[in-house]
């Protein structure tokens, strides 16, 4: 009984556009990863090292990197080196800007919100 | 000589017509007394009506605050920046300033793309993070002031002061690096606060010296008449003049 409750659970939470559900689940995975892509969304242009991005998110340094670095790997984000500094800024390439700013738009709606809460949760597990 | 209007009547009328071209123009004051409307009213009109696209580098303040701040006044940074006529770019002074020393760096690129002929640092402040040292600040100042006119660019910089009401006691060795000096000051007359502005200095023309009043109104800047009557303005409590002063030499 329990594993159909989970089921209709995962089927309703899965009700949503396609494209988006794939960008929850494997790219903007944690609640981290969450507010620096609305960071960059709302500050597109953007371009520092992790420790001013960090401070610019309010959060700390050890968990903000290796977000950012997924983040670079799922080429929503490019990291460059400017002499021997990492600098961090949204890709320029338009399909991944507009993914990004499907994604925010979607976030507006509180049904949608919920859903992609229980995705990042569920992949926390 | 080509000049480069701000956007504010009455401030252009005090430097003679604008800014001149390429330059690197500081512009000081408290928190609150418009540095950055002055900043963005600035961009705007290059944009909007001189045809000259805008950066804004931004050291403190989120882009987002600048949009919304923007759009209080009518203009829209999100349309502009839409349309490749602007960028507002967050960065920090020491990575803006490796950035814009390398060769097709961020700054550089945004400037090439957009074909920009304005920008807005705010502000030179946050440059006293890199170094306590008065001598390599002066040293790292001289040298992204320069990096700007390299790229052909008018730039108005911000920089913070600290003290209220009153004159600075701040050391400001930018003020000599730079080519034209404003100062914004709060003053208080008959116990309300009000806004002067001084060109302190503009290399290579002429200028007003007199200490204007101002007033940031829903269009933006609003500079208007000079402060009648009074003295020392910018000890930010200033004396009226005695009334024999006043009509032997102010009203003549």
């Amino acid at each position: 009984m329990a594993s159909n409750e989970d089921d209709f659970t995962a089927r309703l939470m899965d009700d949503m556009d396609p494209v988006l559900l794939d960008f929850v689940k494997t790219k903007v995975n944690s609640f981290i990863k969450w507010d620096l892509v609305r960071f960059f969304h709302e500050n597109p242009n953007t371009a520092d090292t992790v420790e001013n991005i960090a401070k610019y998110a309010g959060r700390n340094v050890t968990a903000v990197e290796p977000e950012l670095d997924e983040l670079v790997h799922d080429e929503i984000m490019e990291k460059r080196l400017l002499g021997d500094t990492p600098i961090y800024q949204l890709v320029t390439d338009e399909a991944m800007r507009d993914l990004v700013d499907k994604f925010i738009s979607a976030c507006e709606d509180r049904h949608f919100r919920v859903k992609a809460v229980y995705h990042i949760i569920r992949g926390m597990r | 000589m080509d000049r480069v209007n701000t956007g504010v009547s009455g401030l252009d009328k005090m430097l003679g017509g604008g800014f001149l071209r390429e330059t690197a123009n500081l512009v000081e004051g408290a928190p609150g007394t418009g540095k950055t409307t002055l900043g963005m009213q600035f961009i705007h009109h290059g944009i909007v009506h001189q045809n000259e696209p805008g950066l804004i580098i931004t050291f403190e303040e989120f882009p987002k605050q600048y949009y919304h701040d923007a759009a209080a006044f009518g203009w829209d940074f999100k349309e502009l920046e839409k349309k490749g006529l602007l960028k507002v770019v967050m960065t920090s002074p020491e990575v803006s300033r490796l950035d814009i020393e390398s060769v097709g760096g961020m700054i550089e690129r945004h400037i090439d793309e957009m074909g920009a002929r304005r920008v807005v640092v705010d502000s030179m402040s946050h440059f006293a993070r890199i170094t306590q040292d008065p001598v390599e600040l002066r040293s790292l100042e001289f040298q992204f002031i320069n990096a700007l006119k390299r790229e052909k660019l008018t730039a108005l910089l911000t920089r913070e002061s600290p003290v209220l009401l009153g004159e600075s006691v701040q050391e400001a060795s930018i003020g000599f690096i730079v080519d034209s000096y404003i100062v914004l000051r709060y003053v208080e007359i008959e116990s309300a606060i009000r806004k002067a502005l001084l060109v302190l200095k503009m290399r290579g023309s002429d200028h007003a010296k007199d200490i204007r009043q101002y007033d940031i109104t829903t269009n933006g800047f609003d500079v208007q008449s000079k402060f009648e009557g009074q003295e020392g303005i910018l000890s930010g409590n200033p004396r009226k003049m005695a009334a024999s002063f006043v009509e032997a030499f102010v009203k003549k």
